[in-house]
């Protein structure tokens, strides 16, 4: 069907606006800009650099650092540098149109992605998709029997997949413009965007391990980029903050540590099968390239490939034990938070779980077992920090984590090895299709927070210690981020609700322990999100019991964000309640499976103690958040747990996130290092030695056997003769005695 | 008993061992030149021997050896021209022609 076959035009369409951009309407921006004469003077010089269009040209920052004098929470004087990237008046018309370049080929590519998406759901015969891309595929080498194939193919969980991306892309990208309004290095915004938005859909579009590779890299690489996004910004010790440059390499790097993983099991899969496409890998036994016919009589190898595949996921999608790069990760500006965690980034490896489905269904219950059980402590454990954590994006970042952790446990109890019903990788993509619009909601949201805060406090503000009753200021911001926190903690009838409860309730068929775990978390979810909605937009006195309005804690008066940054709120608050209505979505995603039952899963709720407790333990986190926030002050909160012995040193070993970065820390520190010392040591003595040794023989033996050099001819004549002398008698005996 | 064969190789290995002994242990580089010649010569009586004394049809009718002996003659003839040629430059430039003391392209 043509409609699919050209669906390669949402793949490279964001390739295409990130080329237009670095090649076309950024080039335009800088050569159109009013040429500034040399500057004299030190003033001329920071005018320059204060007012110049775009910050990425400026030298020195030091000399001129800023001094903001504050008074902080608790009464003392904060001095607080300014040191953040140089601010534009206004931006340049070329740094404009490459916005509008961006957001409107993602426009059309988001369009026609709805269009796909609504007419293979509902357009009969409703088969399902599975199309090889032929126009954008082709053979990247051949060698004998192995075949390396740049693949793209498209089938119903890609373009589930694709919809989110390519919806969520094109929000962050509108909301962009009012937040990102007078930042320097607006343009190469634009162009990180997109790149961004064209490295996950290369993973999405992918037909092979090959491809989701390079897509996996890629998209490693854009989030480099755009944590790092405000290369000038300092660290901020005092807030536990990193710089976002030593945020970007510590993202950077922990991805690597995952990646060693996936591509030593991709390669288990290569070796032993000789295909990289997930279609013949999963074939049946009778396929020589499946799986089933390769490890038919070595499955134990084979889980372990495919563990060490999800070693990848782990790494992606910030699972335990390498979450430690996420919470950092907040330091780039606040849409490319929202775009790493509702869509992108995060997103990929539970995709990628998700893509491989069939494979870790062939590997021993260990293989799915790793997943849900990772998922699972994922989830209990970041949810467990986020109830502590005073940073606004911080707790959003934990959330993610946790949701993550959801997502993998879907996907691992729904191994067919357990039986019926079969839901395939469905249940965990629902909850990544809901989780991506209620989180990129509220990351949003907390960006317009910012935003306003910004331009109340004139700094940059993030603890919700300064916040506190901005409902009245900012109401459209407080009524969709309610919205969000209310899907998130799975209240009835919100999305959240419907693919989080369908989860807690498979696991409960399936482990005793995953679903104590889920259920916990679901309290703990619900717990910290509306504290944090407290603390920014509630607090006590406000209206309606304290949820609308109440003490504002900062300084200056903040205001509702401009239509360009609550546009985009509204739309995610309408995905966030209804995303969780599409009813057929796992049989869409793995035919077969069943649908999704609301009438029964509300029945439920009133009559099985199963369903009953996933609602009660929900509500019993938000009526503890809302009676601790908005009853008490939050100085006295503070005052009783310090108080308490027990209290204060577990909120000391939670708000630390139980010291896994400074365990992290000393591991590197000294078994790390300690290895790499004893590296260099080979390195040093031993190679180089063998490299510097031949060097120093050569040059000794030369410098003493120089002297047979005398410069006399008669010692050359002897020397001829005698070798003459020692030839002859050599040939003669070798003539005479040696037969 | 006539001249054989053997007479012409004795006298010239005996030549040749004279003529490097001069080459090799005279200082004087004229003495060094006289030895070279000397060696030459021995070669060139070695080879007329040879061909005289070869009686193998139809190499006997080509007096190789001979034409042989003829032109190390005239090579000979301008070795010595250029080598004496080489020694009166070196005495005008350093006064001597001991070849002990011309060493100046060593180490």
């Amino acid at each position: 069907m043509a409609l699919y076959e050209y669906s390669w035009l949402i793949l490279l369409a964001p390739l295409f606006a990130f080329a237009v951009i670095v090649f076309g309407t950024r080039i335009w921006d800088l050569l159109s800009r009013p040429r500034v004469t040399a500057a004299t003077t030190h003033e001329e010089a920071h005018a320059v650099e204060e007012h110049g269009a775009d910050g990425e040209t400026h030298a020195e920052h030091d000399s001129d650092v800023e001094l903001i004098e504050e008074t902080g929470p608790h009464g003392e004087r904060l001095i607080l540098e300014n040191d953040e990237d140089p601010k534009v008046p206004q931006l340049t018309t070329g740094a404009k149109v490459s916005g509008y370049v961006a957001i409107g080929i993602m426009g059309l590519a988001c369009l026609y992605s709805w269009v796909i998406l609504l007419v293979s759901a509902n357009v009969p015969p409703r088969q399902p998709v599975d199309i090889h891309l032929g126009a954008i595929s082709y053979t990247w080498l051949q060698q004998s029997t192995a075949s390396y194939i740049i693949g793209f193919h498209l089938d119903n969980l890609a373009i589930a997949m694709m919809v989110v991306v390519t919806t969520v892309s094109l929000l962050v990208q509108f909301y962009s413009q009012g937040y990102m309004e007078n930042s320097a290095g607006y343009a190469r915004f634009f162009a990180y965007l997109s790149l961004f938005a064209f490295s996950m859909l290369m993973i999405v579009f992918a037909e092979n391990f090959l491809v989701i590779f390079i897509g996996w890299e890629l998209v490693g690489l854009s989030s480099y980029l755009l944590i790092g996004f405000w290369i000038n910004k300092k660290a901020k010790p005092a807030e536990d903050r990193l710089s976002p440059a030593s945020a970007a390499i510590e993202a950077f790097i922990t991805n690597r540590v995952g990646d060693v993983g996936f591509i030593i099991g991709i390669m288990i899969l290569f070796v032993n099968t000789g295909t990289f496409n997930f279609a013949d890998l999963a074939g049946p036994a009778s396929n020589p390239l499946s799986v089933a016919h390769n490890f038919a009589n070595n499955q134990t190898l084979l889980t372990i490939a495919m563990i060490l595949v999800f070693c990848g996921a782990i790494g992606k999608s910030a699972q335990v034990p390498l979450q430690v790069w996420l919470p950092p990760a907040m330091e780039g500006p606040t849409p490319v938070s929202a775009l790493i965690h509702a869509a992108t980034m995060v997103a990929a490896g539970v995709y990628m779980v998700a893509r491989t489905f069939p494979l870790f269904a062939a590997a021993g219950p260990a293989a799915f077992g790793v997943v849900a059980w990772i998922g699972g402590i994922t989830a209990l454990f970041a949810a467990t920090i986020g109830l502590v954590q005073s940073d606004f994006k911080r707790v959003l970042a934990f959330s993610t984590i946790s949701q993550l952790g959801y997502m993998f446990v879907g996907l691992g109890i729904a191994s067919p090895l357990y039986g019926p019903p079969f839901y395939g990788p469905g249940l965990g993509m629902f909850h990544l299709f809901t989780h991506a619009f209620f989180k990129a909601l509220l990351f949003l949201g907390a960006g317009s927070v910012l935003h306003a805060l910004h331009h109340a406090m004139h700094r940059e503000v993030q603890d919700m210690r300064l916040m506190g009753g901005l409902a009245k200021y900012m109401p459209v911001t407080a009524i969709t981020w309610l919205i969000a926190t209310l899907s998130i903690s799975g209240f009835p009838f919100f999305a959240g609700f419907f693919s989080k409860d369908t989860i807690i309730s498979l696991a409960f068929e399936r482990n005793y322990g995953l679903w104590a775990i889920t259920l916990l978390t679901a309290g703990f979810t619900a717990f910290y999100m509306l504290r944090a909605y407290i603390l920014a937009f509630g607090g006590k006195g406000g209206a309606y019991g304290g949820l609308w309005g109440g003490t504002y804690r900062g300084t200056g008066e903040p205001h509702e964000s401009p239509i360009t940054i609550t546009l985009p709120l509204i739309l995610l608050a309408i995905a966030s309640i209804f995303a969780g209505y599409w009813t057929p979505f796992f049989s869409y995603i793995q035919p077969g499976a069943p649908n999704l039952d609301i009438p029964k899963i509300l029945i439920d709720v009133f009559t099985t103690p199963v369903g009953a407790l996933s609602v009660i333990v929900a509500l019993a986190g938000f009526v503890w958040a809302y009676i601790l926030y908005t009853r008490f002050e939050l100085a006295n909160i503070n005052a009783f747990v310090q108080n308490n012995p027990v209290l204060r040193v577990l909120h000391r070993i939670v708000l630390n996130k139980f010291y896994v970065d400074e365990f992290y820390d000393l591991l590197i520190r000294y078994v790390v290092l300690g290895i790499s010392h004893i590296e260099q040591a080979f390195d040093t003595y031993v190679v180089d030695g063998l490299v510097n040794g031949t060097a120093r023989l050569v040059l000794t033996m030369g410098r003493d056997l120089r002297h047979v050099e005398t410069g006399r001819v008669q010692t050359y004549m002897a020397a001829i003769f005698g070798g003459v002398v020692v030839l002859i008698a050599l040939v003669f005996v070798l003539v005479n005695f040696v037969k | 008993m006539g001249l054989t064969l053997n007479h012409f190789l004795v006298l010239g290995a005996l030549l040749f061992c004279i003529g490097l002994y001069g080459a090799l242990a005279k200082r004087n580089a004229i003495a060094v030149l006289m030895g070279i010649e000397i060696m030459l010569n021995a070669v060139n009586i070695t080879m007329v021997g040879f061909s005289f004394f070869n009686h193998v049809k139809p190499y006997s009718t080509f007096l190789t050896g001979q034409i042989f002996a003829i032109f190390i003659i005239t090579v000979a003839a301008a070795e010595a021209a250029v080598a004496l040629a080489m020694i009166i430059a070196i005495y005008r430039r350093r006064s001597t022609v001991d070849v002990g003391e011309i060493d100046m392209m060593k180490w």
